[in-house]
């Protein structure tokens, strides 16, 4: 009972086939899906039955004919056309090239034959070709032949990829920053219109895309969800129901893949919860938290923000939004619930205005337009501190903030957009905050996907205060100006800096000596670390004495540039020799072998990196 | 009765007899096989190969293969007849009879694989 080889075999190989029941699983799935494909083509091949059985029996008759048929030769002589004579003679007539009458001139029953034959073969070859174009141009087998054609481009992909279920303006938005970063993506919708747009998407890796959908998980399998290398799923369609079946399919199989869902009720983010551990990105919460923290913090607030822009993004103004007195939010709809609630919690009084009258359980709710002059009287605007445009409608929208400002111009106004259409007509109002749903959930899947560090850096930040906050934004526009370059990870393990080695376990190895020009150490380089990550701790934004041990993560912003720089530093051991010491070295084996003695004996005693510092 | 099984086993069973005819005789006297009997073995085949393009099952993958085997041996059999016909100036000598007649025997074994598949899927379908 107690056998403990057994036990030592279940854990060991219990889990494996677990997991490989759950792979089987979805392969089944995938194979599923696939075989649907090939049923089409099964199809399409079965409907090409009858018009081939046609054209061979025109063929057969029409050759049998000719050489049953007697003629004559160029004597006169009686003579039978051979079955290759016959042959040749039909296949150049049937297809109209029309070469003669050869080898012999025909007699007239040949020719009467003939005749026939040109009819019937016309008719048959007209009848296959037609047939087989008119299959061609078939929805489903078109739809089959591009499943299959999505099939292979996933099977073949070998890098790891994210699978993106829904391409709308989210999608896009997203793929486009993944893009930047070098990383590949799959996209499954329903519209084709936004497939056939991949292709204009002006990517630079090849982006496949399926018109499916993303509720089936046969798709989902397809689209790459058994695949070993994918990282990751994002379910970004505007049906929250297929948001939750995208997420249930993931979490049944494959339970360890990071999900990412969009959703905008609390009901349906509970429903996913019940589902391994989802992410669920809801971006009126989102936008809530974000004004709580605009509120409280400008500069943390501005600092997120461009962090989650991605790279190249411009530094976005820091706003000052009133902190006391009141505020009044236009649509008490998902949104403005959420800000209502959001701005309360912050000990703030707001005055609602909605068109159709709630269930009544708020107090200070004002029923009627909110773009109606009146209403906007009623509610006090002169003085109000701050309104918020939320309702789901632009031209309400955009109206709503143009009365108010012509009321109260120093009033704070943020506003909702819903069309990626109207984006001129809201940039030119010049609002103080504007939320763009579908950028939040972007920004927001693309903080917590392109580098985990950066997602960790996002939530410990804001406990750090808005003075702290102020000098990073400072410090990044110090050295990146005012557009954020790349973003990236190293970590300084043996495998990926294998030169830092030995300077690591030094325990001198301080921050500031690292990020020095390769060419010129009297230069920092052009990055600045936003993170470090040392097991369970972490340091945001360390200063120049911060010392860096084995196996430290570090994040970094700055230029490209630096990047490299940094990467030779980590390799190149003749490198961070001089970045470290002040001391060129020589870098190939032999220099390094004919000079040996001298700075091995006294590398031990050579660290001085307070000193050199310029 | 379906009309499509007895069309599918017209087909399967005529092209098989049609090559049997042709190969039964001598195998290098051409007097005893008949050209006009080739020529109707190699259209048969032919139809019996598309009528089993489509079939989704494992025995109409395996038919389909017989039928292809059968259809590439007669091509080349009609082939090798048509060269020593028009282009050899000897005609049809034994030595290039016996090759053609032993061509149509290799489809005449594909054949009979797909004369006893037909017959094992019928004894194999349970009525009910």
């Amino acid at each position: 009972m107690g056998n403990p080889l057994l036990i030592f075999w279940r854990q060991v190989f219990g889990q494996e086939d677990d997991r490989r029941r759950v792979r089987r699983a979805t392969l089944r799935v995938a194979a599923a899906s696939a075989a649907q494909a090939s049923a089409t083509i099964f199809l399409v091949m079965r409907r090409m039955r009858v018009p081939l059985i046609v054209l061979i029996t025109i063929f057969a008759v029409s050759v049998l004919g000719l050489t049953v048929i007697p003629g004559q030769d160029d004597q006169g002589r009686p003579w039978r056309m051979g079955f290759f004579d016959a042959f040749y003679v039909m296949s150049y007539t049937a297809t109209t090239i029309g070469f003669g009458e050869i080898p012999y001139a025909f007699t007239y029953s040949q020719r009467m034959w003939v005749t026939i034959s040109i009819y019937l073969a016309v008719i048959g070859w007209a009848y296959a070709i037609g047939s087989l174009l008119a299959l061609l141009q078939d929805r489903a087998f078109r739809s089959a032949l591009s499943l299959q054609h999505f099939t292979r481009k996933v099977a073949r992909l070998r890098e790891p990829f994210l699978l993106i279920a829904g391409y709308g303006r989210t999608g896009e938005l997203l793929g486009h920053s993944f893009d930047a970063l070098g990383r590949r993506f799959v996209v499954l919708d329903l519209s084709d219109e936004r497939i056939d747009g991949l292709e204009l998407g002006s990517y630079h890796a090849d982006v496949p895309g399926l018109t499916a959908d993303a509720r089936d998980p046969g798709h989902l399998a397809v689209a790459g969800l058994d695949h070993p290398c994918c990282e990751a799923v994002v379910a970004l369609t505007n049906d929250e129901e297929a948001n939750l079946a995208v997420v249930m399919a993931a979490a049944l199989l494959r339970p360890e893949l990071p999900v990412i869902a969009r959703v905008t009720s609390r009901t349906l983010s509970e429903r996913m919860q019940a589902f391994g551990n989802p992410s669920t990105v809801n971006p009126f919460d989102r936008f809530g938290d974000h004004l709580r923290l605009a509120l409280k913090a400008p500069a943390s607030y501005q600092l997120l923000t461009w962090l989650e822009s991605g790279p190249g993004a411009a530094l976005p103004s820091r706003g000052a939004p009133p902190r006391d007195g009141r505020w009044i939010v236009c649509g008490y709809g998902r949104l403005g619930r959420e800000l209502t609630a959001d701005l309360r919690a912050e000990g703030l009084d707001v005055t609602v205005i909605e068109s159709t009258p709630a269930q009544g359980e708020d107090a200070d709710l004002l029923v009627g337009d909110g773009s109606d002059p009146w209403v906007l009287a009623q509610a006090d605007l002169d003085r109000a501190v701050g309104l918020i445009a939320g309702t789901d409608n632009d031209t309400t929208n955009l109206s709503l903030v143009a009365a108010a400002r012509r009321s109260n111009p120093s009033l704070f106004v943020a506003a909702r957009q819903n069309r990626p259409a109207s984006a001129p007509l809201f940039g030119a109002m010049d609002l103080d905050a504007l939320l763009v749903p579908t950028e939040v959930v972007a920004h927001e899947v693309y903080a917590q996907l392109s580098t985990p560090l950066l997602w960790r850096f996002l939530r410990e930040m804001p406990a750090r205060g808005d003075r702290w906050a102020a000098d990073l934004v400072g410090r990044l526009t110090d050295v990146c100006g005012t557009r954020l370059q790349a973003l990236w990870k190293v970590r300084l393990t043996d495998e990926e800096a294998p030169a830092l080695g030995s300077w690591l376990a030094s325990g001198t190895a301080e921050l500031g000596t690292l990020l020095r020009n390769p060419e010129d150490r009297a230069d920092p380089l052009h990055a600045i670390v936003l993170l470090v990550v040392r097991g369970r701790e972490v340091t945001l934004a360390p200063g120049d004495d911060f010392v860096l041990r084995s196996g430290d993560e570090l994040l970094l912003a700055g230029w490209a540039a630096a990047r490299r720089a940094l990467d030779t530093i980590c390799v190149v051991d003749a490198v961070r020799e001089y970045v470290v010491t002040g001391r060129r070295v020589p870098s190939s084996w032999i220099w390094r072998k004919l000079s040996r003695g001298e700075p091995e004996v006294e590398e031990p005693a050579t660290r001085p990196p307070a000193a050199t510092r310029s | 009765m379906n009309l499509e099984k007895v069309v599918f086993g017209f087909f399967v069973l005529l092209a098989a007899t049609l090559n049997f005819g042709f190969f039964i005789g001598d195998i290098d006297d051409p007097a005893l096989h008949n050209p006009y009997e080739l020529f109707a073995a190699v259209v048969v085949n032919l139809i019996a190969t598309v009528l089993k393009f489509g079939d989704r099952t494992q025995i109409g993958a395996v038919h389909l293969a017989t039928s292809l085997v059968a259809d590439l041996q007669l091509i080349g059999a009609a082939l090798m007849f048509g060269y020593a016909e028009y282009v050899s100036s000897a005609g049809m000598t034994p030595s290039w009879t016996a090759s053609v007649v032993s061509l149509s025997g290799g489809a005449l074994l594909a054949n009979i694989v797909s004369v006893v598949l037909l017959v094992v899927e019928t004894v194999s379908f349970h009525r009910g």
